[in-house]
């Protein structure tokens, strides 16, 4: 007690408002002792509580009410109810050790929790913050379900979603989507699902640790097993079996006939055929109480080999757990013999579009059934019809019944999805359109793993051999033209690779042409050759905000302190290998107290609460530095973005507007602009700062995607082929700004 | 009437049994799939205007006033917790406990409003949990669904009988004093998302599900419901009885609109509020005032309105 007091002293200086401990003291005394500083508090504070409230017997007299409490015993038949007195007694003395480690155990859920899911809020300063982009993302996501349009996969930019992020997201999605795309297939659900769990580069895993499994372990037992089944014969399978082999045996039908007659009665194989059916209705019965209804278990374990036949990964990860689920939660039912959707059957369902595909809606069983009974003759003679319509050779129609009807449907089945009649065929183009959307989001990955810090030339490059590249590159720059600045700026650093001027400025026009990839990749060569340049370093702290990289974009930051003419005396020469947030944000509120004119500093603050999530700082850091550098247009985008992180998009639109009045060219701010549009709901307005962005620099790969999310929102469904071809002058006369 | 906006997702609004110009409204942000939470008490005067707020580091999906403090409210949490907050303490000192034993998300959250002493939360993690405000554990768990509880509703007569409603397509009713459900009320071919019970009638109890349909059963017999009231496009969210007429019933549904019902009469609905522009998700009736309703959905945006009136109107 007495060392977490002496070391968390410092818990003023603990950020009010942040959730987790900044006070790195603190945060080790509670790696270390396993509590919180501010559970300390709290702690402090429950016998104010009790005075406070209106009755005073709140807190008091806890025994009484517990020990009363019908059904306790149930809880904890072993434990005396003495138990709970005591506990509270210690609760009231509030002076044992014993009870602050009790209650710090209740309390210390909390902290982890706080700490991985605040990640999320942050968001990054220079161009679309991807918290807001989230948000309308799974706006977009929420609302497919209206007009049952398919939610596209849609790449996004990095949003450092944590392991825990990307679980809740996960879990919570597909939980929600049940409810939202009630009327929808559950095939509609899981590409819809799929398709926003892989935009945001989650793994659909449903065997690792999605809701599915865990919902129906016995379900999982019986896959694990069926997986390891032997393919036994099944009733229909063995019938088939059976009827070749008689069928050499007499090569005559009506022998057979008789034969299996002899066997099984006349209607023998009707009763067999009802018999599987009673089996199925029993999955009826798997609702509710009765989900161990042997029969029913029976047939799902035929189910769960049948689909394990199929090698697709996809596949046996989603539509079987699903179709199982379904089936155990009832959703399915049997009606007149025919699997059904519980109620209104859903187009693209694949298990109603099976029994479609089957003769019409009736099972080849039940039409033998019907014919047997209303022609009064055995099909047989029906057969032998059609045989001689045919002409066909005897044993050919049985290979041919036998490949279409009497093997066994997993067979069919598995057919069908190899040949696509699976689903509807818009369900089909999205199953195609997410499998191309997978290939490329591999090859984007490796892409962007391999190249990520390293910075890619363009082809045939006119300014190849220009004279003075770098002026023509900063003239190019001034005028606004930045794809053109960007490719006489390479031809200067592939002339002269040691000119960290012409990096930075190739770096800044990148940034400032929304390609953040190029733009730190730049900034980090012209690091490599001036390690000292404070404008680089302070646009790789950025960068890295940006990333969400806290712990490089501080690194850069304290580079930036170190390395400046009047604050590196503030700065302990020896960097400590790990720098804290708060002892970053100090040293810089000394620099600003040493020369509080400095535009800079108070950038570099406004950058700092960013990292912090303390965006009303951030934007009194960011207006101070305006005061004194009005005519900075990358410091009004900044002032943007920040009130658009704290929910003050109207506010944002002002300062992207200023940026804009500065530097029309600006393509970042163009597409900032349409950001905080979306998030206000107006995205007809949004659609248009969008194309105007990509018509400045069609290469913006991140606007496209907002602009398709933005198009999706509004209801714009007509233009996404437009979108998705990027078709920019159709696009430009459909959204004139 | 009086409009509020949230800066997150609507999810859940309740009045306050204590004062009839204060309530509590839940949000989440990013439609609580991901993000933090935010819990405002605001005040009708006749604006709305807020008198506090508390922050979480998750999504909160669900509140209920305590029916013995007036400054007591209880928060279920989208990271499994449940919070209680004092509003006559700064939000510095709180929330003054959090319970933490749901191994998922808490989801709905009900305060016995006979005993006054405890209350219920239903968790996505399957079961229900029994708490008193002053015991830092649960009292009990009821684990018998097998898939999601979204609701649990205490019984307004006696005192240790409540209703839950699954995605497992059963609500159940349970006594604290047994050891397991006292029945089992496969009350939907789909998910069942609230469960309410009549305040007049001890017996009758509805059920909301994703079906889009709300049912009315008598539990003394159950085979078939009593009513079964079709309306809302989408599947229905919430469902509440009215604390002043025995047969009207309020619901909030995925197709956005608020509906009031009278599930006695043969043209059950008898009233349509389409003023959410998103999922209305939130929806409850005034005790203190009667035929006072508020709403909140995920267009960020809470009203309050007497029914028969606009909620939309100045």
């Amino acid at each position: 007690m007495a060392m977490r007091e002496l070391v968390t002293g410092g818990a003023a200086c603990a950020v009010p408002g942040t959730s987790g401990s900044s006070n790195p003291l603190g945060a080790l005394t509670n790696a270390l002792i396993g509590s919180s500083s501010k559970n300390q508090e709290r702690l402090r504070e429950i016998p104010t509580a009790t005075t406070t409230t209106t009755d005073g017997n709140f807190f008091a007299g806890t025994e009484e009410p517990f020990a009363a409490l019908p059904g306790s015993e149930f809880e904890h038949p072993l434990q005396p109810n003495a138990q709970g007195s005591e506990f509270l007694q210690g609760f009231r003395s509030a002076d044992q050790n014993r009870f602050a480690d009790a209650w710090d155990e209740i309390q210390r859920p909390q902290i982890p929790h706080s700490l991985g899911r605040d990640s999320i809020t942050n968001i990054p300063l220079e161009h679309g913050p991807p918290q807001r982009v989230l948000s309308s993302f799974l706006h977009s996501f929420v609302h497919s379900g209206h007009g049952a349009i398919p939610f596209r996969p849609t790449s996004l930019p990095v949003l450092g979603l944590s392991e825990g992020d990307k679980q809740c997201i996960r879990d919570r999605s597909s939980i929600m989507a049940r409810h939202f795309f009630a009327d929808k297939s559950e095939d509609f659900i899981n590409t819809q699902v799929n398709a926003l769990l892989s935009s945001l580069d989650i793994d659909n895993d449903v065997r690792s640790r999605g809701p599915m499994p865990r919902r129906f372990p016995e379900l999982e037992e019986i896959w694990n097993e069926s997986q390891g089944m032997k393919p036994g014969p099944y009733a229909t399978d063995g019938w088939v079996t059976e009827f070749s082999q008689r069928q050499i045996e007499h090569n005559d039908p009506n022998a057979w006939v008789r034969s299996f007659e002899r066997q099984h009665g006349a209607n023998g194989w009707a009763t067999e055929f009802e018999r599987e059916q009673s089996q199925l209705a029993s999955i009826d019965q798997m609702r509710g109480a009765n989900i161990s209804s042997l029969a029913a278990m029976e047939h799902t374990r035929k189910l769960a080999h049948t689909l394990a036949q199929n090698n697709d990964p996809k596949f046996q990860n989603s539509k079987f757990l699903q179709f199982v689920s379904k089936m155990s939660r009832g959703e399915i039912t049997i009606e007149d013999n025919q699997i059904k959707q519980a109620t209104i059957s859903a187009p693209g369902d694949w298990a109603a579009e099976y029994q479609q595909q089957y003769s019409g809606g009736q099972t080849w069983a039940d039409q033998f059934v019907n014919e047997q009974h209303s022609h009064g003759q055995g099909w047989v003679n029906e057969f032998a019809a059609e045989r001689q319509l045919h002409g066909s050779v005897d044993g050919e129609w049985v290979n041919e019944f036998s490949k279409l009807h009497v093997n066994d449907w997993a067979e069919e089945f598995e057919h069908q999805v190899a040949e696509g009649v699976l689903g509807d065929s818009a369900g089909d183009n999205w199953a195609n359109a997410y499998d191309e959307y997978l290939n490329q989001q591999v090859a984007l990955k490796q892409n962007s793993e391999s190249s990520r810090g390293v910075y890619v030339f363009s082809d045939l490059n006119p300014y190849v051999g220009h004279p003075n590249p770098l002026k023509e590159g900063q003239e190019l720059f001034r005028k606004g033209l930045l794809s053109e600045s960007v490719l006489a700026l390479e031809a200067e650093v592939l002339k002269n690779p040691d000119n960290s001027e012409g990096w930075r400025l190739l770096g800044i026009a990148h940034a400032e042409n929304d390609d953040d990839q190029q733009a730190i990749a730049a900034m980090m060569r012209a690091q490599e050759v001036d390690p000292t340049n404070l404008e680089v370093l302070l646009a790789l702290g950025v960068s890295h905000t940006n990333e969400l990289e806290q712990a490089a974009a501080l690194k850069y930051l304290y580079s930036w302190l170190r390395h400046h003419p009047k604050y590196g005396s503030i700065a302990p020469a020896d960097q400590p290998d790990n720098l804290y947030y708060a002892d970053v944000a100090r040293l810089f509120n000394d620099a600003a107290k040493i020369s509080p004119d400095d535009a800079d500093v108070h950038i570099v603050l406004g950058v700092l609460y960013n990292l912090s999530r303390e965006y009303d700082k951030a934007i009194e850091a960011f207006q101070t530095s305006l005061k004194l550098k009005p005519r900075d247009y990358s410091l009004w985008n900044k002032l943007g973005a920040t009130q658009a992180n704290s929910v003050q998009s109207a506010d944002a639109i002002l300062a992207y507007q200023q940026a804009l009045d500065l530097k029309p060219n600006y393509v970042r701010a163009w597409a900032n602009m349409g950001i905080s549009y979306a998030n206000q709901g107006m995205y007809e307005d949004s659609i248009r700062y969008y194309v105007r962005a990509l018509s400045m620099n069609p290469k913006a790969d991140n606007a496209w995607q907002y602009l398709r999310i933005s198009l999706s929102c509004a209801s714009r469904n007509d233009m996404l082929e437009a979108c998705d071809s990027r078709n920019l002058d159709f696009l430009q006369k459909e959204f004139p700004l | 009437m009086p409009v509020f906006k949230t800066p997150f997702n609507g999810y859940s609004v309740k009045f306050s049994p204590f004062y009839e110009s204060q309530l509590a409204v839940a949000t989440s942000q990013n439609f609580g799939i991901l993000g933090n939470g935010r819990l405002h008490v605001l005040q009708l005067n006749p604006t709305i205007t807020e008198i506090t707020s508390f922050d979480t580091a998750d999504g909160v999906y669900d509140l209920c006033w305590s029916e013995s403090h007036d400054s007591l409210l209880i928060a279920a949490v989208a990271d499994g917790s449940l919070k209680i907050y004092d509003l006559s303490l700064p939000p510095t000192s709180n929330p003054i406990r959090s319970l933490h034993e749901h191994a998922r998300e808490a989801h709905g959250v009900d305060f016995n409003t006979v005993r006054k002493d405890s209350f219920l939360s239903a968790s996505w993690d399957d079961t229900v949990k029994l708490w008193t405000v002053d015991r830092p554990t649960s009292v009990r768990t009821f684990k018998e669904h097998a898939y999601c509880v979204y609701s649990a509703a205490w019984n307004p007569r006696h005192a240790d009988v409540f209703a839950s409603a699954s995605g497992d397509c059963t609500a159940r009713i349970w006594d604290v004093r047994e050891p397991g459900s006292t029945m089992i009320l496969p009350a939907h071919e789909f998910e069942i998302l609230s469960c309410d019970w009549n305040k007049y009638d001890d017996c009758i109890i509805a059920t909301a599900s994703v079906d889009k349909s709300i049912k009315v059963w008598d539990v003394r017999n159950y085979r078939v419901p009593v009513a079964v009231l079709n309306g809302h496009g989408y599947a229905v969210r919430k469902v509440k009885f009215s604390p002043h007429r025995m047969s009207v019933i309020a619901s909030c549904s995925y197709d956005m609109t608020v509906c009031l019902w009278d599930y006695m009469v043969e043209d059950a609905l008898i009233g349509r509020y389409d003023h959410h522009t998103e999922f209305a998700v939130g929806v409850d009736m005034s005790v203190l005032v009667e035929g006072l309703l508020a709403s909140t959905g995920w267009d960020e945006l809470v009203y309050v309105w007497q029914h028969g009136m606009d909620p939309r109107a100045p």
